[in-house]
């Protein structure tokens, strides 16, 4: 196979690594949870980065089955900090699985995002405030742009990490048809449990995660669904609208406040190494969720007329569409379809191994592929 | 026989029986509490030509030491015995005593029945018991038979001939110049410093090899002890220690020097890489890793250059020359391959990857190796530092080498690397570097005439890696550098100080004592068959000699080493080792059997 050095340089632009230093003792792998039966990874990635072997990177699942607990980097006798390495492998793959490249420039050129993100969200703001029409109809139909928006992302993605993980390795079309393999990757992506099986089970981790995830869930779900019109309406206290709405915007603040403050004092391997990608990822969440608490105590509060409502949710709703249209495609964000995928492809892989997987064939193609 | 050297005086062991005084030793407890002490000494004082027998528990100790006094001074004893631990540990001791007391030390038997019975026969207390008497009687019936040896001196010579200008010859001259002794330096080359002429900077200091030669060589013409010969071949080298002659050619014609002591410190060659091998000296940039340090040693800032072509991306290949394989790699003209490890090579490749880096980041650099040994103090820091640099690591088998296939583009390398779980990894390099290992200086002559030991490696053998470094089993002669072993400049630094030390004690007194046990011919029974000088190993030791009349062998007690080879095959019984007759043998089989 021939050797392309130059791609760790490149791979060194998405994370604060130095697996150059990495001498192949297998540390990490020894203390990984995710190499119970395997024993390469994630050796054999490292392996692989090293020495460029970019065939085998990008057609790999496996960074994705990584929750960054940080324990393979704690081991490292060398510092090439393998767990943010994986990050990086993430970064690198969404950029890769990005048609547009707008990921790639992202995520390479640290701070373009968070500049982008905050003049877009500043001339957002204004041009609302300068708005005359009736705000509420503009924000209805908003909320429906952001679904068909993502939807579109998030196809373009899935078929994109389908090509290159079963398609440009094994040339033809490759399912698993078991019903325990959809089950287990729904069940883990709504869980994301696999935090907790790391040996360090750091538990807060996993609860912010899972806060964020249910009420980032129900947020989109109360938006899209159009369920609620601050400036229209106003809502009870305990109203079964409202019990959604303190239930998702506490849990997206507290769960994106514990986030933030997890990498403001690198309380963990996880969060010790921050891309401006995540500072920006945990700040807007936060705010997300402290916008759509703010604007439903001031609806319950003051009534669908009062002035403060108005400012609040206009700078939430500029919010939502900054994140919406340039934090989404192009963050981690991905991460949380990508994890269930991945396992379903794992899944899917091992039984093409065996010989008992769904499959279509397509053309001729071989590649090959090592990780 | 060397006129210089004592000759044995001839025991007296006929008349009168003299008298044996035997002490059994319980060494603490060590002894006693397997073998019954008492026992032992009561069998003893029933024995023939015994004339006491005691039991102490600490023989080695003062108290011991004074009953033996006593016993000499009071009781008139005149051979002593003493069984306690082994010889190793307190012969020298008892010795001393007898000395002390006026008696010849040699009329001294000990007997070990420490290491020998008590440790070994734990479970059996009167077997061992039993057997601590036979082996007793063994050493009276030996002592009885004992002649008076005296010392054998050999005058020493305070010069010391060195044998190499490298940095070990020259350290070691300078020491001992320091230690007052005169020190000549035979080298052949033209000039000081031996491969340290063609070294750059050098680990672990950073220093300039030139800058070091240079500080080396002023103090050297500095000092007046120290005579220096350069384009000086040796042609014969002979003699014993105190007493070697060093005949050499230079270009002004045949010299000779005498010396108390020798140091060979003749260092080592490069390997050459075989033609074609790697496509060494067929393909276009294909170097070797001395000429890589060359090269760097005044190549341009910022652009790489080999013979005019820019060096983008090099590969080195370790263990050439080192650690082969038979049936793998192509023997040396001796039909050996050279399996050792050259030890050096690795960090001095490493040292000079990190040069490289510092002076040309952008040099892309792959490094295929078999394994790594960077073992010197802080050597490891040089691999971590490379890799750091981003330095691509290869490791391959014994069986399975890299493979080169050059063009006029450059070379492609394939290696099955370990590492990528063998995967056969491809490269391309503008130049490719073999990291060659080290092979020790022709010494044959050397070798031959001294009777030097060779390693299988061809190395010069010292009599042990631990306990006697850097001396030769011929006495007088040192080892120091790279002849020894492949090392790096401070280990052959630290040699030639080492074999200085060593030297300058052996010649520090005006004689050398000699082991006075070496080989005795009765001129009376030798018929001059020559059968002991054909069996000889150490030339010179033995020679025909006329002696009113009648042609005997002679012995050369300096050179001789007692080991016995002349006594096996006489077949007139004529050559004895002195303090280890054959008829001292035969009476200890005798005590032992027939009890």
């Amino acid at each position: 196979m021939q050797v392309h050095p130059e791609l760790l340089d490149e791979l060194k632009q998405y994370g604060t690594f130095d697996i150059s230093a990495c001498f192949n003792c297998g540390n990490c792998t020894a203390v990984c949870r995710l190499a119970q039966t395997d024993a390469s990874f994630p050796r054999r990635l490292i392996r692989c980065g090293q020495t460029g072997l970019q065939d085998s990177i990008q057609t790999t699942v496996n960074p994705w089955l990584c929750y960054y607990c940080g324990e393979c980097s704690e081991t490292c006798p060398r510092q090439a900090s393998p767990a943010e390495y994986m990050m990086a492998l993430r970064r690198y793959l969404i950029g890769q699985y990005d048609i547009t490249g707008i990921s790639k420039l992202f995520f390479r050129n640290s701070w373009v995002q968070s500049i982008l993100t905050v003049a877009m969200l500043i001339a957002l703001f204004a041009g609302f405030m300068s708005y005359v029409g009736d705000f509420g109809k503009l924000a209805a139909m908003l909320e429906v742009f952001f679904p068909v928006y993502v939807s579109v992302v998030i196809v373009l993605y899935l078929f994109q990490i389908y090509r290159y993980v079963i398609i440009k390795p094994l040339g033809q079309l490759a399912f698993s048809i078991r019903p325990r393999h959809f089950y287990e990757a729904l069940y883990h992506g709504f869980t994301q449990i696999n935090f907790t099986r790391c040996e360090k089970a750091d538990l807060w981790r996993w609860r912010s995660h899972w806060l964020v995830m249910s009420g980032y869930v129900i947020t989109l779900l109360l938006s899209n669904l159009h369920l609620l019109e601050p400036l229209h309406r106003q809502y009870t206290p305990f109203a079964p609208v409202s019990l959604l709405i303190w239930y998702a915007g506490l849990s997206v603040t507290v769960g994106g406040g514990l986030m933030l403050l997890r990498r403001v004092r690198k309380s963990s391997e996880s969060s010790k190494h921050s891309h401006p990608s995540d500072w920006l990822f945990v700040t807007a969440l936060f705010l997300i969720g402290l916008t759509v608490l703010a604007t439903h105590i001031a609806n319950v509060a003051f009534g669908p007329e009062s002035a403060i409502l108005g400012v609040l949710y206009k700078l939430n709703i500029a919010i939502e569409t900054t994140w919406i249209v340039i934090v989404v495609p192009f963050s981690k964000w991905i991460h949380i379809f990508f994890r269930p995928l991945a396992i379903y492809l794992h899944h899917t892989l091992r039984e093409v191994q065996q010989g008992t997987a769904f499959t279509l064939k397509i053309g001729q193609r071989q590649g090959s592929s090592v990780a | 026989m060397n006129a210089n050297v004592e000759g044995n005086v001839p025991g007296d062991v006929s008349g009168r029986q003299p008298k044996v005084a035997v002490y059994i030793c319980h060494c603490g407890g060590n002894i006693s509490d397997t073998v019954d002490v008492a026992a032992v000494a009561a069998a003893m004082a029933q024995y023939p030509g015994v004339a006491i027998a005691r039991e102490y528990p600490f023989m080695c100790s003062s108290g011991g030491q004074d009953l033996i006094l006593d016993d000499i001074a009071k009781l008139g004893v005149e051979r002593v015995v003493v069984a306690a631990c082994a010889p190793s540990l307190h012969e020298l001791t008892f010795r001393g005593v007898l000395q002390r007391a006026g008696i010849n030390p040699y009329l001294y038997e000990h007997v070990n029945i420490r290491e020998q019975v008590s440790w070994v026969h734990k479970a059996d207390h009167d077997g061992a018991t039993a057997k601590a008497i036979r082996l007793v009687q063994a050493g009276v019936e030996k002592v009885l038979r004992q002649a008076p040896l005296s010392a054998l001196h050999a005058p020493a010579n305070r010069r010391v001939a060195v044998i190499g200008g490298g940095p070990a010859g020259l350290k070691a001259a300078l020491c001992l110049a320091a230690k007052g002794h005169e020190a000549v330096i035979i080298e052949k080359a033209p000039w000081l410093g031996g491969k340290l002429r063609d070294l750059g900077k050098v680990f672990p200091t950073g220093a300039e090899a030139s800058e070091t030669l240079r500080k080396l060589e002023e103090l050297v013409a500095a000092e007046k002890r120290i005579t220096v010969h350069t384009r000086a071949e040796i042609d014969s080298i002979s003699g014993f220690v105190g007493n070697f002659t060093i005949t050499f050619n230079t270009p002004d014609g045949s010299s000779q020097v005498t010396a108390g002591a020798v140091i060979v410190a003749t260092g080592f060659e490069h390997y050459r890489p075989h033609p074609g091998e790697f496509g060494y000296g067929q393909a276009a940039h294909v170097i070797t890793l001395p000429e890589l340090i060359s090269l760097l040693k005044d190549s341009p800032p910022r652009r790489l250059e080999h013979h005019g072509k820019e060096i983008k991306s090099l590969a080195m290949i370790h263990c050439v020359g080192s650690r082969q394989v038979e049936g793998v790699h192509q023997p040396q003209a001796d039909g050996k391959v050279n399996d050792y490890c050259s030890r050096v090579c690795c960090s001095a490749a490493l040292y000079t990857i990190n040069r490289l880096k510092d002076k040309y980041p952008h040099v892309r650099i792959y490094d295929i190796y078999r394994d790594i040994r960077s073992y010197g103090m802080q050597h490891e820091g040089y691999y971590e530092r490379a890799s750091k640099h981003g330095v691509l690591f290869f490791r391959h088998t014994e069986t399975d080498q890299p493979i080169v296939e050059s063009s006029e583009r450059g070379h492609t390398v394939k290696v099955k690397d370990v590492l990528t779980w063998n995967e056969e990894m491809e490269m391309q390099v503008d130049l490719l570097v073999l990291v060659t290992g080290m092979m020790p200086s022709d010494t044959k002559r050397l070798t031959s005439q001294l009777k030097l030991s060779v390693g299988a490696d061809r190395f010069l053998q010292e009599v042990h890696p631990k306990l006697r470094p850097v001396e030769m089993a011929i006495e007088g002669v040192f080892v120091a550098g790279a002849a020894q072993a492949p090392m790096d400049m401070t280990e052959a630094i630290a040699a030639g100080a080492a074999a200085a030390a060593k030297a300058a004690i052996l010649l520090s007194e005006p004689e050398i004592p000699l082991k006075p046990f070496v080989a005795v011919v009765d001129e009376s029974r030798c018929t001059g068959c020559g059968d002991c000088l054909a069996e000889c190993s150490y030339q010179g030791t033995l020679v025909m000699a006329e002696v009113n009349g009648r042609t005997v062998a002679q012995v050369n007690p300096a050179l001789c080493k007692g080991c016995g080879a002349c006594v096996a095959v006489c077949p007139t019984r004529a050559i004895n080792v002195a303090g280890w007759t054959l008829d001292q043998f035969e009476a200890m089989v005798e005590a032992i059997a027939k009890a």
